[in-house]
């Protein structure tokens, strides 16, 4: 066998795949890491050296600019508080439909979620329309119920945890029938601590779905005053975009990078504190074989 | 394990053996599917509750819409298929399909065969592992807009940081987001560096559940790497790569954002996706249109999907 080379050989392509991955790695934070340094740079030099980083030039001007400019502090707030409202209406109802999809049958469980599978093929979109007429039919245009209600138990959520669910083995779930346990205690007793992972991983998914969420804020929440984080964000490269001989073009660009590092920092935090549960998560919930 | 298939209420039929022969269980019996029987409905109500109001019923109304004229006021016109009609023959439907579709083979191909790589390459090595696990989950986890934004800083033609390293190596600079043929390529290039992370561990998970002892005897039967990779690794993540194949797909056509932020579907139309057309309806207040041109999408995405799971499960 070692005549043949295959045990000399191995060291090789590990070196290879680390040097693959490496220049991988390199590429998909070099933008991240570029944007929140050059956040700190002055305007000016952000075009005219966007490659360098002096440290004694630190400035904190285009955050200060970026603040003066947009209401990026009701930003934050909005999307608090559609995030602690929404994500609780996910986190409940999710979890116990898809058990119920899951390990019960009944009359209709096909029916429902077929239609559950349809509206996960449909572009989001599709929804915007109709869901913006009946806001304005309720009166509830540029209102909290608005941002939170709509999309709180998305298809996603219920296919998601069904695939986490559909791994608790029955046995389980009869055993604790058999101990006289109710159909709820089954569920809360058996069913949610051996999914635990998977429902960090649905948390995790959810929170960054609200907060990224960008489409239907545009639409529901004109006014400026309900304008959640991305909205802000979204009205800053507005200005960039959409007038490339702006006087200030340097002065934007470098809030632009201010308001992009702010946004991006809260989830970056919480996914690094959080990174064991939020991968694992999702390895629970992806497809088995 | 092996009575999976039975599914727990009829298994309590089915075993009279646990239950002895007494005279109660007749009852009890009875008593207990009943509670059994409505949990699922009572599990079930507060989702379908509010999938019914905010998904169903708008599905509904968005298929009326679309055989009107309405505009948004006034009395709306049933107008039989004409909104489809217009669409089908107008070339704005068609070439921002078209967009959709170039868009869909500069980012799927690539993403499906650099996911089965990183991840067979993540799975084979065990130092670092975890770096690399949280590098790849960091585009992942940052908000589209601030990455669109980055985008239009860094691809800037005159001051952004990729012309500058280009210059630096003496190449001209390039009009990423201002000349048609780049602009497709560049929101690729943002779409791919945003969601490959994602694929990458839907292709792990799939990874982690091959039995490890089909490689060992592959490789008592002389097979190299690559040819476990293709007969081995391939064929048993069929399900994991349906899924991440699918759900791109449904991501690409109905990509939104990127071009709205970055590019506002310019130049021209050239990066005037399929999602941003029908936002365009939207704004214009051109409302039976749109909704025509949400159900066409469906169509497309549907049957690209079924595609997929088609050729995927035709292997087997």
């Amino acid at each position: 066998m070692t005549a043949l080379g295959v045990r000399q050989r191995k060291p090789r392509p590990l070196l290879g795949s680390h040097a693959f991955l490496l220049v991988l790695t390199v590429a998909l934070l070099a933008p991240v890491v570029w944007a929140i340094l050059s956040s700190f740079k002055p305007a000016g030099e952000i075009i005219r050296n966007p490659l360098g980083f002096d440290p004694a030039t630190f400035t904190l001007a285009n955050f200060r600019g970026m603040f003066q400019d947009v209401p990026i502090g009701s930003g934050f707030l909005n999307t608090g508080i559609v995030l602690v409202a929404k994500g609780a209406i996910t986190m409940l109802c999710a979890p116990l439909a898809a058990y119920a999809f899951a390990k019960y049958r009944f009359a209709g469980r096909n029916l429902i979620f077929g239609t559950v599978l349809l509206t996960l093929m449909l572009p989001t979109i599709v929804l915007v329309i109709p869901l913006l007429l009946e806001m304005k039919e309720l009166g509830w245009v540029n209102t909290y119920q608005a941002l939170i209600l709509p999309g709180s138990v998305d298809a996603f959520a219920i296919f998601w945890m069904r695939q986490v669910i559909a791994a608790v083995p029955d046995e389980l779930l009869d055993a604790a029938r058999v101990d006289g346990c109710g159909e709820f205690g089954i569920f809360w007793r058996v069913v949610v601590p051996a999914i635990r992972p998977g429902l960090a991983g649905l948390g995790v998914l959810t929170i960054m779905n609200i907060y990224n969420d960008f489409v239907w804020p545009v639409v529901a929440a004109s006014s400026s005053r309900m304008a959640t984080l991305q909205v802000v964000l979204s009205t800053l490269a507005q200005n960039i975009s959409g007038n490339r001989v702006d006087a200030d073009y340097a002065t934007v660009t470098g809030e632009l990078l201010a308001a992009a590092s702010i946004a991006l920092v809260p989830l970056l935090i919480l996914f690094i504190v959080l990174q064991k549960h939020f991968i694992n998560g999702i390895l629970a919930g992806s497809v088995k074989g | 394990m092996t009575t999976r298939s039975v599914s727990p209420a009829t298994k309590v039929f089915r075993e009279p053996a646990v239950e002895p022969r007494t005279r109660a269980p007749r009852q009890r019996r009875r008593t207990l599917p009943l509670r059994r029987l409505l949990a699922p409905y009572v599990f079930v109500l507060p989702f379908v509750l509010v999938f019914l109001a905010f998904s169903v019923y708008p599905l509904f109304f968005t298929l009326r819409l679309s055989f009107t004229d309405w505009h948004g006021s006034g009395a709306a016109h049933w107008i039989g298929f004409d909104n489809y009609r217009y669409l089908l023959t107008s070339s704005g439907f068609w070439s921002t399909l078209g967009n959709s579709g170039v868009l869909w083979l500069l980012i799927v191909p690539a993403q499906m065969v650099l996911a089965v790589l990183v991840a067979v390459l993540l799975n084979a090595i065990k130092r670092l592992r975890g770096f690399y696990r949280v590098a790849f989950v960091v585009p992942f986890v940052t908000p589209l807009v601030a990455v669109a934004q980055i985008w239009i800083v860094l691809f800037d033609q005159d001051n952004g940081a990729v012309n500058a390293m280009l210059g630096a190596v003496g190449l001209p600079p390039v009009g990423w987001l201002v000349t048609s043929g780049w602009a497709k390529p560049t929101l690729a290039l943002l779409f791919l560096w945003k969601t490959t992370g994602f694929v990458v561990l839907i292709v792990l998970s799939g990874l982690q559940q091959i039995d490890r002892g089909l490689y060992e005897a592959a490789s008592l039967d002389g097979a190299g790497r690559m040819r476990q990779l293709w007969s081995i690794t391939v064929p048993l993540l069929r399900r994991s790569l349906m899924f991440s194949l699918v759900l791109q797909t449904l991501a690409v056509f109905q990509m939104f954002a990127e071009p709205y932020v970055v590019t506002k579907g310019g130049p021209y139309t050239s990066t005037t996706t399929a999602g941003l057309y029908l936002y365009n309806h939207i704004t214009r207040a051109d409302l039976g249109t749109g909704a025509a041109n949400s159900f066409l999408l469906v169509i497309v995405v549907m049957a690209v999907s079924l595609l997929f799971v088609r050729l995927l499960r035709a292997e087997d």
